[in-house]
């Protein structure tokens, strides 16, 4: 599903931004990202939606393989993947609905099928009643809801979020780690970067820890643990 | 892309050129100004090259026969002169016989004693011809001189005045291309510079879209639709603006002209041309806001 062989990105100011990555993801799983800030995580995630290329080493995802991948494919991968960010990203001037839509609207879905799929989405991240809202006249928690609607409605196989809760009180980034559980419970991987320390040691999910770049440590059943 | 996708694009562009107000109004001024001067220089120099061209067809090619002609060489003469005109190498000409020409002699000689002992005999005829296109002149002297009434000698046309109008026509012309090569620059540069602004206002926008998974042409459609109004809008604006303000410059030029005695200046009216500058505004429009849109949002797709 996902496959990082020996990876590394420094980025062109000289930054490491990882080092000698390599591991593999499996379909279904929920895997948890920890590390201190500056560790890395992002640039994990980047290299995976390809928004970053490695310097040496490749990245596979979905079958595609990252490395000198034409640019005209990247479109194609992004859409095999959800994204959500710790900043939301929404459309300013798009509804909660015509946001979720978006993402139906650049794979050229029927418009039937937009009709239908969108309210699905909403209605399973808790969102129904906002469906004509702007992002701006929502709450941080509902807009990342949002988020992860969008990120849904096509069906990804993977699903990465980077720091979702970042910005969220401590029962919004609950709430938002359950959806994101429960999205998981339906075969959807889940990648979720954090350090969010008391999530991470609840769940009891898989656990990459990145330092200055480098693997650390990678358990099954993790937890947040050797910080600091 | 299907054409579901292009409707809908196309509607979102749409819709962006009202949602961000403030740019598209930045965008159409920047469009009208430049189209409005377009207008105003392109009718200035439009009005001087059809007072010039008209200037160049009261030249007149006047030629004499010789003294001592038959009259079988009077007559082919005057049929050449027929036939130019029935072919429409010759819009008009006058013709002046001996006897005129005596008459006219004398009405025109201080000194009556110069007259005495000749009679219209002594005199020759001559044709003064505006050619419908002056600058057939040179072909149309050599066919004259090919005939034998006709004393080579006694062929005059205001050569060197022809070739200075025709150089102050050519002047314009270039002047007219110049223009409109500058002033489209311009506002190419203008415009994409007030869109770049939008874009970058928007860059947010476009990079959330590629996040997503958009393509470049998903993103960049709605963009150059949204330049596309905007240009027509523009042009639509600039195109009234013209009539208006040309309206006041003839009235202006007229009054200022009748003032000092010049009556014979010839200002076209606005109707002549309306629906070519609709046309060149219209077509320059919608270029320039095509232009600038690709141009701005292209930077912004290498995400
Ligand atoms: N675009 C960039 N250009 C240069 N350096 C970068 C860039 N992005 C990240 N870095 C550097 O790479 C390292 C890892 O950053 P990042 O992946 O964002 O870590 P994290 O998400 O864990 O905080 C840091 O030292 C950071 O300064
Ligand atoms: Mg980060």
């Amino acid at each position: 599903m996902i496959k990082f062989v020996d990876t590394t990105k420094i980025y062109s100011n000289g930054a490491v931004g990882v080092k000698n990555i390599t591991l593999s993801i499996e379909k279904g799983e929920f895997v948890f990202v920890i590390g201190a800030s500056g560790s890395g995580k992002s640039t994990f995630l980047k290299l995976i939606m390809h928004e970053e290329t490695p310097t040496e080493g490749e990245v596979y995802v979905n079958g595609y393989s990252v490395h000198n991948m034409p640019r005209s494919e990247i479109p194609y991968l992004r859409r095999s993947l959800g994204v959500v960010f710790q900043d939301f990203r929404l459309l300013p001037n798009k509804t909660a609905y015509e946001n979720v839509a978006f993402a139906m609207q650049i794979v050229e879905a029927l418009p039937r099928e937009i009709r239908r799929q969108v309210p699905l989405a909403l209605g399973l991240v808790g969102l129904s009643k906002k469906a004509k809202a702007y992002p701006g006249q929502l709450s941080g928690g509902e807009q990342q809801r949002v988020v992860l609607a969008r990120a849904l409605v096509n069906n990804p196989a993977v699903l990465i979020a980077d720091e979702p809760t970042g910005n969220l009180d401590p029962k919004t980034s609950l709430e938002i780690m359950d959806l994101l559980d429960e999205i998981n419970q339906r075969g959807t991987t889940v990648i979720v970067a954090t350090h969010e320390k008391s999530i991470v040691d609840a769940m009891k999910k898989r656990v990459i820890m990145l330092d200055r770049g480098e693997l650390v440590s990678d358990v099954k059943r993790g937890q947040y643990t050797n910080e600091d | 892309m299907k054409i579901r996708t292009l409707r809908l694009l196309t509607r979102e562009g749409a819709a962006n050129v009202y949602k961000n107000k403030l740019m598209s109004a930045a965008s159409m001024v920047t469009i009208t100004t430049t189209l409005f001067i377009l207008g105003l220089v392109l009718l200035i120099i439009v009005n001087v090259i059809t007072n010039l061209e008209a200037k160049k067809r009261d030249l007149q090619v006047k030629f004499y026969l010789r003294v001592e002609t038959t009259r079988l060489e009077q007559e082919e003469v005057a049929i050449f002169i027929e036939n130019c005109r029935a072919t429409g190498v010759v819009t008009a000409y006058e013709y002046e016989s001996r006897e005129q020409a005596y008459e006219n002699a004398k009405k025109n000689l201080q000194n009556e004693s110069l007259m005495e002992g000749l009679t219209p005999d002594n005199f020759s005829e001559g044709y003064f011809v505006t050619l419908a296109n002056p600058n057939d002149s040179d072909q149309f002297i050599a066919k004259l001189k090919l005939l034998s009434g006709v004393n080579p000698k006694w062929i005059t046309y205001p050569k060197q005045e022809l070739e200075r109008i025709t150089g102050i026509v050519r002047v314009f012309n270039y002047a007219a291309i110049f223009v409109l090569v500058v002033l489209m620059v311009i506002s190419i540069l203008l415009i994409s510079n007030t869109i770049r602004l939008t874009v970058f206002a928007r860059r947010k926008e476009i990079e959330i879209m590629k996040y997503v998974g958009a393509n470049d042409w998903f993103i960049r459609f709605p963009f150059i639709i949204e330049g596309m109004i905007i240009g027509l809008l523009g042009a639509l604006l600039a195109y009234l603006l013209t009539s208006q303000a040309y309206g006041w410059i003839v009235d202006g030029l007229n009054n200022l002209f009748s003032s000092i005695m010049i009556t014979n200046l010839e200002l076209m009216k606005f109707d002549q041309f309306a629906i070519r500058i609709l046309v060149v505004n219209i077509i320059f429009g919608m270029t320039i806001g095509v232009i600038g849109s690709f141009m701005s949002v292209k930077k912004h797709l290498d995400v």
